[in-house]
Protein backbone atom coordinates (compact mmCIF):
# COMPACT_ATOMS: atom_id res chain seq x y z
CA UNK A 1 0.00 0.00 0.00
CA UNK A 2 2.78 2.33 0.99
CA UNK A 3 4.65 1.61 -2.23
CA UNK A 4 1.53 2.19 -4.22
CA UNK A 5 1.02 5.49 -2.47
CA UNK A 6 4.54 6.71 -3.16
CA UNK A 7 4.31 5.67 -6.80
CA UNK A 8 1.04 7.55 -6.90
CA UNK A 9 2.66 10.61 -5.32
CA UNK A 10 5.58 10.45 -7.73
CA UNK A 11 3.27 10.17 -10.71
CA UNK A 12 1.33 13.20 -9.52
CA UNK A 13 4.50 15.18 -8.85
CA UNK A 14 5.69 14.59 -12.37
CA UNK A 15 2.33 15.46 -13.81
CA UNK A 16 1.93 18.56 -11.71
CA UNK A 17 5.36 20.00 -12.30
CA UNK A 18 5.34 22.88 -14.76
CA UNK A 19 7.59 22.51 -17.80
CA UNK A 20 10.99 24.10 -17.34
CA UNK A 21 10.85 24.09 -13.56
CA UNK A 22 12.23 20.65 -12.94
CA UNK A 23 14.31 21.66 -9.91
CA UNK A 24 11.94 24.10 -8.22
CA UNK A 25 10.31 22.62 -5.11
CA UNK A 26 6.54 22.36 -5.22
CA UNK A 27 4.53 24.17 -2.56
CA UNK A 28 2.77 20.89 -1.84
CA UNK A 29 6.07 19.27 -0.79
CA UNK A 30 6.54 18.62 2.90
CA UNK A 31 8.37 21.48 4.63
CA UNK A 32 8.14 23.83 1.64
CA UNK A 33 9.24 27.38 2.51
CA UNK A 34 8.78 30.59 0.52
CA UNK A 35 11.58 30.98 -1.99
CA UNK A 36 12.10 34.74 -2.03
CA UNK A 37 11.14 37.97 -0.30
CA UNK A 38 8.07 38.50 -2.42
CA UNK A 39 6.70 35.07 -1.69
CA UNK A 40 7.52 35.51 2.00
CA UNK A 41 5.52 38.74 2.13
CA UNK A 42 2.56 37.03 0.51
CA UNK A 43 2.78 34.18 3.03
CA UNK A 44 2.99 36.61 5.93
CA UNK A 45 -0.17 38.32 4.76
CA UNK A 46 -1.94 34.99 4.37
CA UNK A 47 -0.70 33.70 7.73
CA UNK A 48 -2.15 36.79 9.37
CA UNK A 49 -5.48 36.23 7.62
CA UNK A 50 -5.44 32.59 8.63
CA UNK A 51 -4.89 33.56 12.26
CA UNK A 52 -8.09 35.63 12.08
CA UNK A 53 -10.00 32.95 10.20
CA UNK A 54 -9.15 30.42 12.90
CA UNK A 55 -11.08 32.52 15.42
CA UNK A 56 -14.02 33.28 13.16
CA UNK A 57 -17.45 32.20 14.38
CA UNK A 58 -18.23 31.39 10.74
CA UNK A 59 -15.82 28.45 10.72
CA UNK A 60 -17.68 25.14 11.06
CA UNK A 61 -15.99 23.20 13.87
CA UNK A 62 -17.84 19.87 13.47
CA UNK A 63 -14.93 17.37 13.63
CA UNK A 64 -16.78 14.74 11.57
CA UNK A 65 -17.50 17.11 8.69
CA UNK A 66 -13.95 18.47 8.76
CA UNK A 67 -12.46 14.99 8.73
CA UNK A 68 -14.72 14.04 5.84
CA UNK A 69 -13.76 17.00 3.63
CA UNK A 70 -10.07 16.47 4.42
CA UNK A 71 -10.46 12.78 3.54
CA UNK A 72 -11.90 13.72 0.14
CA UNK A 73 -8.99 16.07 -0.56
CA UNK A 74 -6.45 13.45 0.50
CA UNK A 75 -8.03 10.76 -1.63
CA UNK A 76 -8.00 13.22 -4.56
CA UNK A 77 -4.45 14.59 -4.46
CA UNK A 78 -2.77 11.86 -2.42
CA UNK A 79 -1.97 11.45 1.28
CA UNK A 80 1.43 13.11 1.02
CA UNK A 81 0.57 16.32 -0.69
CA UNK A 82 -2.75 16.90 1.10
CA UNK A 83 -0.70 17.48 4.28
CA UNK A 84 0.15 20.91 2.88
CA UNK A 85 -3.49 22.01 3.08
CA UNK A 86 -5.28 23.35 6.15
CA UNK A 87 -9.01 23.25 5.48
CA UNK A 88 -11.56 25.67 6.91
CA UNK A 89 -15.24 25.04 6.24
CA UNK A 90 -16.97 28.42 6.28
CA UNK A 91 -20.68 28.87 7.00
CA UNK A 92 -21.79 31.01 4.12
CA UNK A 93 -24.44 30.07 1.57
CA UNK A 94 -22.60 31.02 -1.63
CA UNK A 95 -20.74 28.66 -3.94
CA UNK A 96 -17.01 29.10 -3.34
CA UNK A 97 -13.75 27.43 -2.44
CA UNK A 98 -10.21 28.74 -2.61
CA UNK A 99 -6.71 27.93 -1.52
CA UNK A 100 -4.17 30.57 -0.52
CA UNK A 101 -0.47 30.25 -1.35
CA UNK A 102 0.39 29.37 2.27
CA UNK A 103 -1.88 26.30 2.23
CA UNK A 104 -5.04 27.78 3.81
CA UNK A 105 -8.03 26.30 2.01
CA UNK A 106 -11.59 27.62 2.41
CA UNK A 107 -14.61 25.54 1.52
CA UNK A 108 -17.91 27.42 1.80
CA UNK A 109 -21.02 25.59 2.92
CA UNK A 110 -22.90 26.88 -0.16
CA UNK A 111 -20.52 24.72 -2.18
CA UNK A 112 -21.25 21.66 -0.05
CA UNK A 113 -24.98 22.22 -0.56
CA UNK A 114 -24.54 22.23 -4.34
CA UNK A 115 -22.40 19.14 -4.77
CA UNK A 116 -24.30 15.99 -5.66
CA UNK A 117 -21.62 13.49 -4.75
CA UNK A 118 -18.10 13.05 -3.44
CA UNK A 119 -16.57 13.02 -6.93
CA UNK A 120 -17.90 16.54 -7.55
CA UNK A 121 -16.44 17.81 -4.30
CA UNK A 122 -13.18 16.08 -5.22
CA UNK A 123 -13.17 17.88 -8.59
CA UNK A 124 -13.50 21.31 -6.94
CA UNK A 125 -10.94 20.59 -4.23
CA UNK A 126 -8.57 19.22 -6.87
CA UNK A 127 -9.05 22.37 -8.94
CA UNK A 128 -8.20 24.67 -6.01
CA UNK A 129 -5.27 22.48 -5.08
CA UNK A 130 -4.10 22.78 -8.68
CA UNK A 131 -4.00 26.60 -8.38
CA UNK A 132 -2.02 26.21 -5.19
CA UNK A 133 0.44 23.69 -6.53
CA UNK A 134 1.10 25.65 -9.68
CA UNK A 135 1.49 28.81 -7.56
CA UNK A 136 -0.98 30.78 -9.62
CA UNK A 137 -1.51 33.41 -6.91
CA UNK A 138 2.21 34.00 -6.60
CA UNK A 139 2.56 34.33 -10.36
CA UNK A 140 -0.26 36.86 -10.49
CA UNK A 141 1.24 38.71 -7.55
CA UNK A 142 4.58 38.92 -9.35
CA UNK A 143 2.96 40.13 -12.53
CA UNK A 144 1.09 42.86 -10.66
CA UNK A 145 4.30 43.85 -8.93
CA UNK A 146 6.05 44.18 -12.24
CA UNK A 147 3.42 46.72 -13.27
CA UNK A 148 2.75 48.54 -10.02
CA UNK A 149 3.55 48.18 -6.40
CA UNK A 150 1.72 45.10 -5.26
CA UNK A 151 2.57 45.87 -1.65
CA UNK A 152 0.33 48.88 -1.95
CA UNK A 153 -2.46 46.48 -2.82
CA UNK A 154 -1.76 44.38 0.21
CA UNK A 155 -1.59 47.31 2.60
CA UNK A 156 -4.79 48.67 1.14
CA UNK A 157 -6.74 45.57 2.01
CA UNK A 158 -9.35 46.72 4.51
CA UNK A 159 -9.10 44.59 7.59
CA UNK A 160 -12.61 45.55 8.64
CA UNK A 161 -14.03 44.09 5.45
CA UNK A 162 -14.16 40.72 7.09
CA UNK A 163 -11.88 37.88 6.48
CA UNK A 164 -13.98 35.79 4.18
CA UNK A 165 -14.61 38.76 1.93
CA UNK A 166 -10.97 39.70 2.13
CA UNK A 167 -9.78 36.38 0.89
CA UNK A 168 -12.34 36.58 -1.88
CA UNK A 169 -11.03 40.05 -2.65
CA UNK A 170 -7.48 38.77 -2.82
CA UNK A 171 -8.84 36.22 -5.22
CA UNK A 172 -10.09 39.02 -7.42
CA UNK A 173 -6.86 41.01 -7.15
CA UNK A 174 -5.08 37.88 -8.23
CA UNK A 175 -7.84 37.02 -10.63
CA UNK A 176 -6.48 34.01 -12.42
CA UNK A 177 -6.06 34.13 -16.13
CA UNK A 178 -8.15 31.91 -18.30
CA UNK A 179 -5.06 29.81 -18.97
CA UNK A 180 -4.50 29.31 -15.26
CA UNK A 181 -8.11 28.26 -14.79
CA UNK A 182 -7.73 25.80 -17.58
CA UNK A 183 -4.48 24.50 -16.14
CA UNK A 184 -6.12 24.00 -12.71
CA UNK A 185 -9.08 22.28 -14.35
CA UNK A 186 -6.82 19.93 -16.28
CA UNK A 187 -4.75 19.24 -13.21
CA UNK A 188 -7.93 18.43 -11.30
CA UNK A 189 -8.90 15.85 -13.94
CA UNK A 190 -5.36 14.44 -13.72
CA UNK A 191 -5.65 14.03 -9.95
CA UNK A 192 -9.08 12.44 -10.31
CA UNK A 193 -7.82 9.97 -12.90
CA UNK A 194 -5.42 8.66 -10.22
CA UNK A 195 -8.00 8.70 -7.45
CA UNK A 196 -11.01 6.56 -6.52
CA UNK A 197 -13.23 9.23 -8.12
CA UNK A 198 -14.88 9.48 -11.52
CA UNK A 199 -13.44 12.14 -13.86
CA UNK A 200 -16.66 13.16 -15.56
CA UNK A 201 -18.28 15.15 -12.74
CA UNK A 202 -16.52 18.53 -13.02
CA UNK A 203 -18.44 19.70 -16.09
CA UNK A 204 -21.70 18.71 -14.39
CA UNK A 205 -21.00 21.10 -11.50
CA UNK A 206 -20.70 24.00 -13.89
CA UNK A 207 -23.66 22.91 -15.97
CA UNK A 208 -25.79 22.80 -12.85
CA UNK A 209 -24.51 26.17 -11.66
CA UNK A 210 -25.29 27.73 -15.03
CA UNK A 211 -28.81 26.31 -14.90
CA UNK A 212 -29.23 27.60 -11.33
CA UNK A 213 -28.20 31.11 -12.44
CA UNK A 214 -30.75 30.91 -15.26
CA UNK A 215 -33.43 29.91 -12.75
CA UNK A 216 -32.53 32.77 -10.37
CA UNK A 217 -32.68 35.26 -13.23
CA UNK A 218 -35.94 33.91 -14.68
CA UNK A 219 -37.72 34.26 -11.34
CA UNK A 220 -36.34 37.77 -10.79
CA UNK A 221 -36.91 38.90 -14.37
CA UNK A 222 -33.22 39.77 -14.78
CA UNK A 223 -30.53 38.60 -17.17
CA UNK A 224 -28.76 35.40 -16.18
CA UNK A 225 -25.30 35.96 -14.69
CA UNK A 226 -24.02 32.70 -16.13
CA UNK A 227 -21.80 34.27 -18.80
CA UNK A 228 -20.76 37.23 -16.70
CA UNK A 229 -17.09 37.49 -16.07
CA UNK A 230 -17.06 39.55 -12.90
CA UNK A 231 -17.12 38.99 -9.14
CA UNK A 232 -16.55 35.43 -8.12
CA UNK A 233 -16.75 34.28 -11.71
CA UNK A 234 -13.78 36.45 -12.60
CA UNK A 235 -11.70 33.80 -10.87
CA UNK A 236 -13.91 30.90 -11.84
CA UNK A 237 -15.27 31.64 -15.30
CA UNK A 238 -18.45 29.70 -15.56
CA UNK A 239 -18.62 29.58 -19.28
CA UNK A 240 -20.00 27.23 -21.87
CA UNK A 241 -16.42 26.88 -23.12
CA UNK A 242 -15.33 25.58 -19.74
CA UNK A 243 -18.11 23.03 -19.58
CA UNK A 244 -17.08 21.87 -23.05
CA UNK A 245 -13.37 21.44 -22.37
CA UNK A 246 -14.01 19.75 -19.02
CA UNK A 247 -16.26 17.26 -20.76
CA UNK A 248 -13.54 16.76 -23.36
CA UNK A 249 -10.85 16.30 -20.68
CA UNK A 250 -12.97 13.62 -18.97
CA UNK A 251 -13.37 11.81 -22.29
CA UNK A 252 -9.62 11.90 -22.85
CA UNK A 253 -8.87 10.55 -19.40
CA UNK A 254 -11.42 7.81 -18.95
CA UNK A 255 -11.34 6.32 -15.50
CA UNK A 256 -13.66 3.33 -15.55
CA UNK A 257 -12.91 2.32 -11.95
CA UNK A 258 -13.72 5.84 -10.73
CA UNK A 259 -16.96 6.17 -8.77
CA UNK A 260 -19.17 9.05 -7.66
CA UNK A 261 -19.83 7.96 -4.06
CA UNK A 262 -23.34 9.46 -3.96
CA UNK A 263 -24.56 7.66 -0.85
CA UNK A 264 -21.36 8.41 1.07
CA UNK A 265 -21.70 12.09 0.28
CA UNK A 266 -25.33 12.25 1.37
CA UNK A 267 -24.49 10.40 4.58
CA UNK A 268 -21.60 12.75 5.44
CA UNK A 269 -23.80 15.82 5.03
CA UNK A 270 -27.00 14.40 6.51
CA UNK A 271 -26.92 16.29 9.81
CA UNK A 272 -26.00 19.54 8.03
CA UNK A 273 -28.62 19.54 5.27
CA UNK A 274 -31.39 21.26 7.29
CA UNK A 275 -29.11 24.19 8.27
CA UNK A 276 -27.58 24.56 4.83
CA UNK A 277 -30.98 24.45 3.13
CA UNK A 278 -32.31 26.97 5.66
CA UNK A 279 -29.43 29.35 4.84
CA UNK A 280 -30.28 29.01 1.15
CA UNK A 281 -34.05 29.47 1.58
CA UNK A 282 -33.43 32.72 3.48
CA UNK A 283 -31.47 34.24 0.59
CA UNK A 284 -34.74 35.42 -0.99
CA UNK A 285 -33.80 33.71 -4.26
CA UNK A 286 -36.97 31.82 -5.14
CA UNK A 287 -35.90 30.67 -8.60
CA UNK A 288 -32.41 29.52 -7.69
CA UNK A 289 -33.56 27.84 -4.48
CA UNK A 290 -36.45 26.00 -6.21
CA UNK A 291 -34.01 24.77 -8.81
CA UNK A 292 -31.55 23.59 -6.17
CA UNK A 293 -34.22 21.82 -4.14
CA UNK A 294 -35.39 20.01 -7.27
CA UNK A 295 -31.82 18.90 -8.00
CA UNK A 296 -31.36 17.72 -4.43
CA UNK A 297 -34.65 15.85 -4.72
CA UNK A 298 -33.57 13.97 -7.85
CA UNK A 299 -33.82 10.73 -5.89
CA UNK A 300 -37.04 11.67 -4.15
CA UNK A 301 -38.46 14.41 -1.95
CA UNK A 302 -37.25 13.80 1.59
CA UNK A 303 -39.18 15.28 4.53
CA UNK A 304 -36.46 17.96 4.95
CA UNK A 305 -36.67 18.97 1.30
CA UNK A 306 -40.46 19.17 1.41
CA UNK A 307 -40.28 21.28 4.55
CA UNK A 308 -37.78 23.60 2.84
CA UNK A 309 -40.11 23.90 -0.18
CA UNK A 310 -42.98 24.79 2.15
CA UNK A 311 -40.86 27.49 3.81
CA UNK A 312 -39.81 28.85 0.41
CA UNK A 313 -43.37 29.22 -0.87
CA UNK A 314 -44.68 30.60 2.41
CA UNK A 315 -41.90 33.21 2.52
CA UNK A 316 -42.64 34.39 -1.03
CA UNK A 317 -46.34 34.67 -0.27
CA UNK A 318 -47.70 35.32 -3.76
CA UNK A 319 -51.12 34.23 -4.87
CA UNK A 320 -51.37 30.45 -4.65
CA UNK A 321 -48.13 30.17 -2.66
CA UNK A 322 -49.84 29.47 0.68
CA UNK A 323 -51.86 26.61 -0.77
CA UNK A 324 -48.68 25.23 -2.37
CA UNK A 325 -46.77 25.66 0.90
CA UNK A 326 -49.48 23.76 2.81
CA UNK A 327 -49.23 20.89 0.31
CA UNK A 328 -45.44 20.68 0.81
CA UNK A 329 -45.63 20.78 4.62
CA UNK A 330 -48.31 18.11 4.47
CA UNK A 331 -46.08 15.98 2.24
CA UNK A 332 -43.21 16.39 4.72
CA UNK A 333 -45.47 15.25 7.57
CA UNK A 334 -46.91 12.34 5.57
CA UNK A 335 -43.41 11.14 4.63
CA UNK A 336 -42.45 10.95 8.29
CA UNK A 337 -40.92 14.30 9.23
CA UNK A 338 -40.39 14.64 12.97
CA UNK A 339 -39.88 18.42 12.75
CA UNK A 340 -42.57 20.20 14.82
CA UNK A 341 -41.91 23.21 12.54
CA UNK A 342 -43.74 21.37 9.74
CA UNK A 343 -46.97 21.78 11.73
CA UNK A 344 -46.10 25.40 12.49
CA UNK A 345 -45.53 26.13 8.81
CA UNK A 346 -48.70 24.26 7.83
CA UNK A 347 -50.75 26.21 10.35
CA UNK A 348 -49.36 29.58 9.25
CA UNK A 349 -49.83 28.79 5.55
CA UNK A 350 -53.45 27.74 6.17
CA UNK A 351 -54.20 30.86 8.23
CA UNK A 352 -52.93 33.01 5.39
CA UNK A 353 -54.94 30.95 2.96
CA UNK A 354 -58.15 31.66 4.88
CA UNK A 355 -58.41 28.17 6.40
CA UNK A 356 -58.79 29.37 9.97
CA UNK A 357 -59.94 26.20 11.76
CA UNK A 358 -57.50 23.82 10.08
CA UNK A 359 -54.69 26.32 10.52
CA UNK A 360 -55.38 26.64 14.24
CA UNK A 361 -55.51 22.87 14.62
CA UNK A 362 -52.10 22.55 12.98
CA UNK A 363 -50.65 25.20 15.30
CA UNK A 364 -52.03 23.35 18.31
CA UNK A 365 -50.31 20.21 17.05
CA UNK A 366 -47.04 22.19 16.84
CA UNK A 367 -47.40 23.26 20.48
CA UNK A 368 -48.11 19.68 21.53
CA UNK A 369 -44.95 18.49 19.80
CA UNK A 370 -42.80 21.37 21.04
CA UNK A 371 -44.07 22.40 24.47
CA UNK A 372 -40.97 24.51 25.20
CA UNK A 373 -41.06 26.43 21.88
CA UNK A 374 -39.58 29.94 22.03
CA UNK A 375 -42.72 31.28 20.36
CA UNK A 376 -45.20 29.33 22.51
CA UNK A 377 -47.24 32.25 23.86
CA UNK A 378 -47.87 33.98 20.56
CA UNK A 379 -48.61 30.74 18.69
CA UNK A 380 -51.02 29.72 21.47
CA UNK A 381 -52.80 33.03 20.98
CA UNK A 382 -53.05 32.46 17.21
CA UNK A 383 -54.14 28.86 17.74
CA UNK A 384 -57.10 30.12 19.71
CA UNK A 385 -56.19 28.21 22.84
CA UNK B 1 -16.22 42.88 -5.15
CA UNK B 2 -16.01 46.60 -5.82
CA UNK B 3 -14.73 49.26 -3.47
CA UNK B 4 -18.15 50.65 -2.65
CA UNK B 5 -19.22 47.30 -1.39
CA UNK B 6 -16.08 46.98 0.67
CA UNK B 7 -16.60 50.40 2.21
CA UNK B 8 -20.11 49.27 3.08
CA UNK B 9 -18.84 45.97 4.45
CA UNK B 10 -16.41 47.78 6.75
CA UNK B 11 -19.21 49.38 8.69
CA UNK B 12 -22.17 47.12 8.08
CA UNK B 13 -22.52 45.32 11.38
CA UNK B 14 -26.02 46.50 12.19
CA UNK B 15 -29.05 46.91 9.99
CA UNK B 16 -29.12 50.64 9.47
CA UNK B 17 -25.58 51.76 10.25
CA UNK B 18 -25.25 55.38 9.23
CA UNK B 19 -22.30 56.62 7.21
CA UNK B 20 -19.64 58.60 9.06
CA UNK B 21 -20.76 61.84 7.40
CA UNK B 22 -24.25 61.67 8.87
CA UNK B 23 -25.46 64.71 10.77
CA UNK B 24 -26.74 64.19 14.28
CA UNK B 25 -29.32 65.69 16.61
CA UNK B 26 -29.93 64.77 20.21
CA UNK B 27 -33.23 63.34 21.47
CA UNK B 28 -33.47 64.60 25.01
CA UNK B 29 -34.44 62.34 27.89
CA UNK B 30 -38.14 62.51 28.69
CA UNK B 31 -39.13 64.59 25.67
CA UNK B 32 -41.48 62.92 23.14
CA UNK B 33 -40.07 62.72 19.62
CA UNK B 34 -41.83 61.75 16.40
CA UNK B 35 -39.75 59.41 14.31
CA UNK B 36 -39.27 58.29 10.71
CA UNK B 37 -41.31 61.19 9.33
CA UNK B 38 -44.45 59.57 10.64
CA UNK B 39 -46.90 59.93 13.51
CA UNK B 40 -45.02 57.31 15.55
CA UNK B 41 -43.78 59.03 18.68
CA UNK B 42 -41.59 57.78 21.55
CA UNK B 43 -40.26 59.19 24.81
CA UNK B 44 -36.58 58.27 25.32
CA UNK B 45 -35.14 57.55 28.78
CA UNK B 46 -31.62 58.50 27.78
CA UNK B 47 -30.06 61.03 25.45
CA UNK B 48 -29.95 59.38 22.04
CA UNK B 49 -28.16 60.66 18.95
CA UNK B 50 -30.53 60.76 16.00
CA UNK B 51 -28.85 60.27 12.61
CA UNK B 52 -29.90 62.48 9.74
CA UNK B 53 -28.97 59.71 7.31
CA UNK B 54 -31.92 57.37 6.98
CA UNK B 55 -31.97 53.62 6.31
CA UNK B 56 -35.02 54.06 4.06
CA UNK B 57 -37.72 56.61 3.32
CA UNK B 58 -39.70 55.19 6.20
CA UNK B 59 -36.85 54.53 8.61
CA UNK B 60 -34.72 56.34 11.16
CA UNK B 61 -31.68 55.35 13.24
CA UNK B 62 -30.56 56.36 16.72
CA UNK B 63 -27.53 55.47 18.77
CA UNK B 64 -25.94 56.32 22.13
CA UNK B 65 -22.29 55.38 21.67
CA UNK B 66 -22.13 54.70 17.92
CA UNK B 67 -24.13 52.38 15.74
CA UNK B 68 -21.76 49.45 16.10
CA UNK B 69 -22.28 49.57 19.88
CA UNK B 70 -25.98 50.29 20.12
CA UNK B 71 -28.46 50.86 17.37
CA UNK B 72 -32.10 51.72 17.70
CA UNK B 73 -34.00 51.76 14.44
CA UNK B 74 -37.56 52.75 13.65
CA UNK B 75 -39.59 51.76 10.61
CA UNK B 76 -42.99 53.37 10.37
CA UNK B 77 -45.82 52.67 7.93
CA UNK B 78 -43.96 50.28 5.61
CA UNK B 79 -46.59 49.31 3.03
CA UNK B 80 -47.08 46.02 1.13
CA UNK B 81 -44.53 45.76 -1.67
CA UNK B 82 -41.93 47.80 0.24
CA UNK B 83 -38.70 46.53 1.82
CA UNK B 84 -37.69 47.40 5.36
CA UNK B 85 -34.46 49.16 4.38
CA UNK B 86 -33.25 50.68 1.15
CA UNK B 87 -32.27 48.03 -1.38
CA UNK B 88 -28.62 48.51 -2.27
CA UNK B 89 -28.52 45.87 -4.98
CA UNK B 90 -32.06 45.37 -6.22
CA UNK B 91 -31.02 43.19 -9.12
CA UNK B 92 -28.75 40.70 -7.39
CA UNK B 93 -29.78 40.93 -3.75
CA UNK B 94 -33.43 41.88 -3.64
CA UNK B 95 -34.79 42.22 -0.11
CA UNK B 96 -38.01 40.60 1.08
CA UNK B 97 -41.07 42.85 1.03
CA UNK B 98 -44.01 43.47 3.30
CA UNK B 99 -47.02 41.54 1.94
CA UNK B 100 -50.72 42.17 2.44
CA UNK B 101 -52.33 39.84 4.94
CA UNK B 102 -49.08 39.37 6.85
CA UNK B 103 -49.38 37.82 10.30
CA UNK B 104 -47.47 39.16 13.30
CA UNK B 105 -45.36 36.00 13.23
CA UNK B 106 -44.30 36.80 9.66
CA UNK B 107 -42.46 39.91 10.89
CA UNK B 108 -39.46 38.22 12.57
CA UNK B 109 -38.62 36.22 9.39
CA UNK B 110 -38.91 39.43 7.36
CA UNK B 111 -36.36 41.16 9.59
CA UNK B 112 -34.18 38.04 9.68
CA UNK B 113 -34.02 37.69 5.90
CA UNK B 114 -33.43 41.41 5.49
CA UNK B 115 -30.51 41.28 7.92
CA UNK B 116 -29.07 38.07 6.48
CA UNK B 117 -29.05 39.60 3.01
CA UNK B 118 -28.05 43.18 3.90
CA UNK B 119 -25.28 42.10 6.29
CA UNK B 120 -24.22 39.00 4.37
CA UNK B 121 -24.48 36.69 7.35
CA UNK B 122 -25.82 33.20 7.88
CA UNK B 123 -25.27 33.30 11.64
CA UNK B 124 -28.64 34.68 12.62
CA UNK B 125 -31.21 33.10 14.89
CA UNK B 126 -34.58 34.27 16.16
CA UNK B 127 -34.80 32.95 19.71
CA UNK B 128 -38.18 33.95 21.07
CA UNK B 129 -41.44 35.54 19.93
CA UNK B 130 -44.14 36.79 22.28
CA UNK B 131 -47.37 38.76 22.03
CA UNK B 132 -47.04 42.44 22.97
CA UNK B 133 -48.55 45.87 22.45
CA UNK B 134 -47.16 48.72 20.41
CA UNK B 135 -48.91 52.10 20.67
CA UNK B 136 -52.06 50.24 21.84
CA UNK B 137 -52.08 47.84 18.89
CA UNK B 138 -51.56 44.07 18.97
CA UNK B 139 -47.86 43.53 18.43
CA UNK B 140 -45.06 41.00 18.60
CA UNK B 141 -41.83 41.21 20.59
CA UNK B 142 -38.98 39.02 19.41
CA UNK B 143 -35.41 38.48 20.45
CA UNK B 144 -32.61 37.36 18.17
CA UNK B 145 -28.87 37.03 17.97
CA UNK B 146 -26.42 37.31 15.12
CA UNK B 147 -22.78 37.66 14.13
CA UNK B 148 -21.35 39.54 11.18
CA UNK B 149 -18.09 38.61 9.66
CA UNK B 150 -16.60 42.09 9.86
CA UNK B 151 -15.95 42.00 13.61
CA UNK B 152 -16.92 38.48 14.71
CA UNK B 153 -18.78 39.93 17.73
CA UNK B 154 -21.92 38.27 18.97
CA UNK B 155 -24.80 40.73 18.90
CA UNK B 156 -28.24 40.49 20.42
CA UNK B 157 -31.37 42.18 19.24
CA UNK B 158 -34.90 42.80 20.40
CA UNK B 159 -37.69 44.26 18.32
CA UNK B 160 -41.31 45.15 18.81
CA UNK B 161 -43.55 45.34 15.78
CA UNK B 162 -47.18 45.78 14.79
CA UNK B 163 -49.28 45.83 11.65
CA UNK B 164 -51.64 48.78 11.63
CA UNK B 165 -54.06 49.05 8.70
CA UNK B 166 -51.82 46.67 6.75
CA UNK B 167 -48.70 48.77 7.30
CA UNK B 168 -45.71 47.67 9.29
CA UNK B 169 -44.29 49.52 12.33
CA UNK B 170 -41.06 48.29 13.94
CA UNK B 171 -38.81 49.48 16.75
CA UNK B 172 -35.63 47.44 16.66
CA UNK B 173 -32.66 47.49 19.05
CA UNK B 174 -29.36 45.66 18.59
CA UNK B 175 -26.05 45.77 20.43
CA UNK B 176 -23.05 43.56 21.22
CA UNK B 177 -23.89 40.86 23.72
CA UNK B 178 -20.94 41.91 25.82
CA UNK B 179 -21.92 44.84 28.05
CA UNK B 180 -23.97 47.01 25.69
CA UNK B 181 -27.13 44.97 25.15
CA UNK B 182 -27.75 44.32 28.82
CA UNK B 183 -26.85 47.88 29.81
CA UNK B 184 -29.50 49.49 27.59
CA UNK B 185 -32.27 46.95 27.03
CA UNK B 186 -34.45 47.99 30.00
CA UNK B 187 -34.49 51.62 28.96
CA UNK B 188 -35.18 50.58 25.37
CA UNK B 189 -38.17 48.47 26.45
CA UNK B 190 -39.60 51.43 28.32
CA UNK B 191 -39.08 53.57 25.22
CA UNK B 192 -41.00 50.92 23.23
CA UNK B 193 -43.76 51.03 25.90
CA UNK B 194 -43.99 54.80 25.49
CA UNK B 195 -44.78 54.64 21.75
CA UNK B 196 -47.91 56.34 20.46
CA UNK B 197 -49.32 56.42 16.96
Amino acid sequence: MKRRLSAFALALTLLARPAGAADAPLPSALGYKPQDELERSLWLEMDEQERELKNSKFVVRDPALNAYVRGVLCRTVGEDRCQSARIYIVRTPQFNANMAPNGMMQVWTGLLLRMRNEAQLAAVLGHEFGHFERQHSLKQFKSIRSKADAMAWLSFLPYGAGLIGQVALLGSVFSFSRDMEREADELSVTYLAQSPYATDQANRIWEQLRAEQDATAAARGTKSAKDKNGGFFATHPNTAERVAYLREAATQKPHPEGRNFDAEYRQALVSWWPSLIDDQVKLNDFGGTSFLLEKLAADGWTPDLNFARGELYRARGREGDFAAAATHYRAAIDSGSVLPECWRGLGMAMLRNGQQAEGQAALQKYLELKPDAGDRSIIAMMAGG
Amino acid sequence: MNWNRIAFAVVAVALTTAPAMAGWKVATTGQPVTVAKSTLSVRPLADWNMASARPSKKGEMWTIDGATLNELSFFAGVAPGEALVKERDKKNKPLPKVTSGMLLTDIPPLLEQTMRIALGTSLFEVETMEPAKLAGHDAITFRYRYVVEADNLERRGEARAALVNGKLYVINFSAPKIHYFDRDIDAVRRLMDSATL
